[in-house]
């Protein structure tokens, strides 16, 4: 297996009203793309994203996708070693953004069971080992009760990609769903207090579109035009988090995914400025919420 | 494909149809147009081919990538990959009831829908369809479907929500399980299989190129690259791949698979595609984008790729099949060099690329050239007589004839020339004379009969002229032979009587008889000469004897009688009518010596112009002439003048004049410019013996030049026989030995004391040991008494000659000496192959190779022979004889 890193860094809107009624959403892209404003909060670090990529052989089920699939090799180890991440599904891949400053900490420990590649300029190349050995101690297994409150909303959601080349025929409604629609849709359908949350994320990473949306706004898009799966699989949400998480916790992303994992249960994972989503098949929304809040009940 | 940029194929198994591929697919018929008025609907695609559109198939939208069905089949099934990764197999035939009709409207579609970016049929399975997409979290991004299975629909309608694909079901041909699914989270940029299995795929994926092997899914081998785009296979050589990324191309050895061979130079904008030619090895085509040109790599000349660090070379070269930009271009798959490109706005051309040609110049004469599959030979038509007028066929001829060789009677190397080359006579006559006066003098020295003339024969008549002025003249008049002689005055010294000699009218220097010269002269049928000479030394009455000897004679010309009836009215009175007549008519006399005679008659004492300047008279005769009827001055300005001439000319009867001397190597330098003739040059400058002319860096030049000339014949023979005749003239350039058999124990050369034993042959006495068959057994070092090595195939210490090996009776054994005395010579020589060092007698080694191949060392399996690159030559004199 290989690890890719590049630089991105973590930056996100600042609640605004004004500009942007209701919704929140983080933004990867490149630090020097959008101009600093007074509206922007950064967080206040640059973080690479690492990828996993099966380069060696690979997995022979398929079944476990997303971030089940990483969870012991990956998440597991960073959260024992108190290394703060960031995760970001797509319908492609999953990143895990790690601060630059954990960066030898996060090679050393995944150094055993990946090989890290750093992409330059497109190419591939091995990266160097930055040769801190100090400061590790032998992890404890420790079990890792769920700490943030949970919720699931009651909307479903769908997971899809689309041609690039037919993304200027969609463009307004992009638009339209992104900036515009929620504040309508606030008056007429409700709030969060429903159970219905209004969620959707859309990534561009290397060329290739993700999105992520409920129902009803996917039955806004023309037909044929989303990349969907054959079939035709939904997906339910558990939002972590009452307070924003910040980016100096760590473990989270380990709290969630390890009892999926264990439970062989496909997830997407989306760490967002504010809250982290995952988002797990609907069939399988009842047991994933009764195993989490039992890992919750532990805690206390 | 992407976007609206059209693409092109060729159908694979008809050879008149192709596909243009953009929205919808367009099929079209090539035609040859005869004529130069188009059909209507048809498009002019060359001068020779035009194209009409047979079908249009829009039912695919989104498409990404075609690939036309290997097998055969007359309607036309394409695989269409869709821009949600489905694959589906439609036709652009009009006839439905063929045998593929279940498979058109076929559709297969992977779990989680993505771009197809590539599909490649498997060329031995034809049901087998690979597809490769882009990239998915979970899902795989290599799906192998095979087009025969049948559509599923316990897994697809009955565990499986189908919420979003419902209205796909109708038809039941939809297949969404795939033969295979490789490449999990990853994304695939193309593919194609690998013709050394039914089994191996090669993909581009992402950031790595990777080879699948179905037959254990699990194992992949893979390189980290960027160049994963376009991945194709060099139809003639299997274990070559090419594949680009951006404006590179990477050419790969999949038996040394961990970087790329290499990497063609970088082309400023991207490529968009890369294709080997189909029809000839080692060609591939590379396009641009936003280009008119492709650009083609030529590694026919490509050592095999692996093993050699050195890089090999590549024919880079482009070309230009229309004006406009190209969107993109296809093979022919049998037409050799031939595609067609299709430009954005969809106008086709169809363009043969034409093959560099080849040419190859043999020396001798012969012209090939090669272009393509076909090889020409030329031959220049008609005229057959130029070829052999040519200086190289001459030369050729000449060499085989043994020319120059002749070193008892010089004169007759003219003979062996051919005797044509008037020339080439009076320079070997020359040369005779010379040589024969240096015998003469040699002999005379022996008898103390004096005279210091001898080197200065070498030097010409205008030295030996020269070298007379003043000092040694004696004049007298004449008192001739004839009645009426009266005034003629005659000039007579030592040098001029050698001079007379070097031009071949007298024997010996004080001896002043013509007779014998005359009398050969005679017998040549040379009676005009003959005449001319006669009367040239005053014997009028031997000159008309002469002429009607030669009338009356088989071959001579009646008119020779009335030549001499006209000689014999002479009369020195100067009014004449008789001198009156002759001066005026002898101008219509075609024989040059007959004009002459009449000129010398009639002219006034003193004053001879009409014989000096008689340009057809042989130099040597107007020389000899001159030296007998002119005085010191005038013969001076003549010799001087007439060797300017020569030199200029590069006349060889000019030799006469400057001799061997510089003089004469520039007269020769002019010649060998105006002929080319260094042979001649050669032959004769060798003569020039112990003098510095052959240290004249032009004879040097001329010499290797001859050298080469047989050499490059392979008249290895005549040329060790040149070596041979040049270094019994030329002592220095005798090769030094360069080659030594050293002894296993001493380290010193066995040759060592050979050398020294007077009857070893020069040159190659270090090979054979025992050249002489007398001398019967040399078969220890002479350095150190230890045996020398055996010869690998009748066990016997070298230096035994071949023909005292036992196993022949006694009497047997000395026929075989007398008989094969010379070739046994050879026999015995030491002879080793450089690589493995075993070896043995030259004979045994010879006689075994024609059979063997290998060694005659058991266990060692050296191919001796073969590494011999000369070894297999045979000397074009034997392949003519």
């Amino acid at each position: 297996m290989e690890l890719n890193l590049s630089a991105l860094c973590l930056k996100a809107m600042r609640d605004n009203p004004a500009a942007l009624p209701g919704e929140r959403f983080g933004m990867s892209g490149c630090r020097k793309e959008l101009p600093s404003s007074e509206h922007l909060s950064v967080a206040d670090a640059t973080w690479l994203a690492l990828n996993v990529v099966s380069g060696g052989g690979g997995f022979s089920s398929s079944q476990p996708i997303g971030v089940t699939k990483i969870a012991k090799s990956v998440i597991a180890p960073l959260a024992d070693q108190n290394i703060s991440v960031f995760m970001l599904s797509t319908y492609q891949t999953d990143f895990i953004l790690v601060r630059e400053r954990d960066l030898p900490f996060v090679m050393h420990t995944l150094a055993a069971e990946f090989t890290i590649l750093r992409v330059v300029n497109g190419e591939t190349v091995a990266a160097d080992d930055f040769g801190v050995t100090n400061g590790f101690v032998k992890p404890k297994l420790v079990q890792r009760p769920v700490i943030h409150p949970l919720s699931s909303p009651s909307n479903m959601f769908c997971v899809t990609s689309l041609d690039p080349d037919t993304l200027p025929t969609v463009a307004t409604l992009l638009m339209d769903v992104m900036f515009y629609s929620n504040g309508v849709k606030d008056s007429v359908v409700g709030n969060e207090d429903s159970g219905h949350i209004r969620f959707f994320s859309f990534s561009l990473i290397e060329g290739y579109i993700s999105l992520v949306m409920d129902v009803q706004t996917q039955q806004r898009f023309p037909n044929n035009l989303l990349f969907t799966s054959a079939s035709g699989e939904l997906w339910k949400m558990v939002r972590i988090g009452g307070q924003p998480l910040g980016f100096d916790e760590c473990g989270i992303v380990a709290q969630i995914s390890e009892p999926l994992a264990a439970a062989d249960i496909p997830a997407y994972y989306i760490s967002t400025f504010k809250f982290d989503h995952a988002l797990v098949p609907e069939e399988n929304i009842n047991g994933v919420v009764n195993a989490l809040q039992v890992s919750q009940a532990e805690k206390h | 494909m992407s976007g609206s940029k059209p693409d092109i194929l060729w159908a694979p198994h008809h050879v008149d149809r192709f596909v243009v591929c953009d929205s919808e697919l367009s099929l079209y018929h090539i035609d040859s147009a005869v004529s130069s008025e188009l059909k209507a609907g048809s498009l002019r695609l060359s001068e020779e081919t035009t194209a009409t559109l047979l079908s249009i198939n829009s039912d695919t939208p989104y498409m990404k990538c075609v690939a036309w069905y290997p097998k055969y089949d007359p309607e036309c099934l394409l695989a269409v990959g869709q821009a949600n990764g489905r694959v589906v197999l439609t036709s652009l035939g009009q006839d439905h009831n063929s045998k593929s009709k279940d498979l058109i409207g076929k559709e297969f579609v992977p779990k989680h829908a993505r771009q197809c970016n590539t599909l490649a049929w498997n060329p031995l399975d034809s049901n087998w369809l690979a597809a490769g997409l882009d990239k998915h979290r979970a899902d795989f991004s290599v799906l192998i479907w095979d087009i025969s299975s049948k559509y599923a629909p316990e897994t697809a309608v009955a565990t499986e929500k189908v919420r979003l694909s419902a209205g796909d079901a109708e038809a039941g041909l939809v297949v969404t399980k795939p033969l295979y699914e490789l490449g999990q989270n990853d994304a695939c940029l193309s593919l194609c299989w690998l013709p050394r299995d039914q089994k191996l795929l090669l993909a581009g994926m992402h950031r790595n190129l990777a080879i699948f092997d179905l037959r254990n899914t699990s194992q992949k081998i893979f390189v980290n690259t960027k160049a994963v785009q376009g991945v194709t296979v060099d139809p003639y050589f299997h274990d070559r791949v090419a594949s680009f990324y951006e404006g590179q191309v990477a050419i790969w050895d999949l038996r040394k698979f961990e970087k790329p061979v290499l990497t063609l130079t970088e082309q400023p904008k991207p490529l968009t595609k890369v294709a080997w030619c189909p029809t000839r090895t080692g060609l591939l085509a590379t396009l641009t984008r936003d280009s008119n040109i492709i650009r083609l790599y030529d590694m026919q000349h490509t050592p095999t790729p692996i093993g050699d660090e050195t890089e090999p070379t590549i024919i880079e070269r482009s070309v230009q099949p229309c004006e406009n930009y190209i969107a993109s271009f296809a093979w022919h798959p049998t037409s050799q060099n031939r595609m067609v490109v299709v430009t954005p706005n969809r106008t086709m051309s169809d363009f043969t690329v034409f093959e560099r040609i080849s040419l190859a110049w043999s020396p001798v004469t012969s012209l090939m050239w090669a272009c393509g599959r076909h090889l020409y030979e030329c031959t220049e038509e008609g005229k057959a007589s130029s070829l052999e007028k040519d200086i190289a066929t001459k030369m050729r001829l000449r060499a085989l004839s043994r020319y120059g060789l002749d070193t008892e009677q010089v004169w007759r190397n003219h003979l062996l020339a051919g005797n044509e080359d008037p020339q080439l006579k009076s320079l070997w006559y020359t040369l005779h004379y010379i040589l024969y006066f240096i015998v003469q003098y040699t002999e005379d020295m022996d008898q103390k009969l004096t005279g210091n003339k001898g080197p200065l024969v070498y030097t010409g008549i205008k030295s030996i002229v020269k070298s007379s002025l003043g000092t040694t003249e004696n004049l007298r008049h004449s008192r001739s032979g004839s009645d009426r002689q009266a005034d003629i005055i005659q000039y007579l010294s030592e040098e001029r009587s050698l001079a007379l000699q070097l031009c071949g009218w007298i024997k010996k220097g004080t001896d002043l008889d013509v007779e014998p010269f005359l009398n050969s002269l005679e017998q040549e049928g040379d009676w005009e000469r003959a005449a001319a000479v006669a009367l040239f030394n005053l014997d009028i009455r031997r000159a008309i004897q002469i002429l009607n000897k030669g009338a009356s004679s088989g071959k001579g010309d009646l008119n020779l009688n009335v030549v001499a009836m006209a000689l014999s009215g002479y009369t020195d009175e100067k009014n004449s009518l008789w001198r009156e007549m002759c001066s005026t008519l002898r101008l219509q006399l075609n024989n040059p010596y007959l004009c002459a005679m009449f000129a010398f008659l009639t002219s006034e004492s003193g004053s001879y112009d009409g014989v000096l300047y008689e340009n057809n008279v042989a130099v040597r005769d107007r020389v000899a002439f001159a030296c007998k009827f002119l005085n010191d001055a005038q013969l001076n300005r003549f010799i001087e003048k007439l060797t300017n001439e020569m030199k200029e000319a590069g006349n060889l009867e000019g030799i006469l004049l400057t001799g061997l001397t510089k003089d004469g190597v520039d007269l020769m330098e002019s010649y060998v410019d105006r002929t080319g003739d260094v042979q001649t040059a050669s032959y004769c400058m060798l003569q020039g013996s112990p003098s510095d002319v052959l240290k004249d860096e032009r004879v040097q030049y001329w010499i290797e030049n001859y050298r080469n000339l047989l050499d490059a014949w392979r008249f290895w023979h005549k040329r060790a026989e040149f070596d041979i005749h040049r270094s019994k003239l030329d002592p220095s350039s005798k090769p030094l030995a360069q080659v030594f058999v050293s002894c296993n124990f001493c380290g010193k050369s066995i040759s060592y004391s050979c050398s020294a034993i007077p009857h070893q042959g020069r040159g190659f006495s270090q090979y054979g040991v025992s050249g002489s068959p007398t001398k019967s057994k040399v078969t220890s070092c002479p350095g150190c008494r230890k045996p020398l090595p055996r010869c690998a195939l009748c066990l016997i210490n070298m230096g035994t000659p071949v023909s005292s090996c036992p196993g022949g009776s006694k009497s047997d054994e000395k026929v075989d000496l007398s008989k094969d005395k010379k070739l046994a010579q050879f026999n015995n020589w030491f002879t080793w192959c450089h690589n493995c060092r075993h070896g043995g007698h030259a004979g045994h080694m010879l006689s075994w190779f024609r059979d063997h191949t290998e060694c005659p060392v058991s266990a060692c399996s050296c191919k001796c022979m073969q590494l011999d690159t000369t070894g297999n030559l045979v000397p074009a004199e034997t392949v003519q004889a």
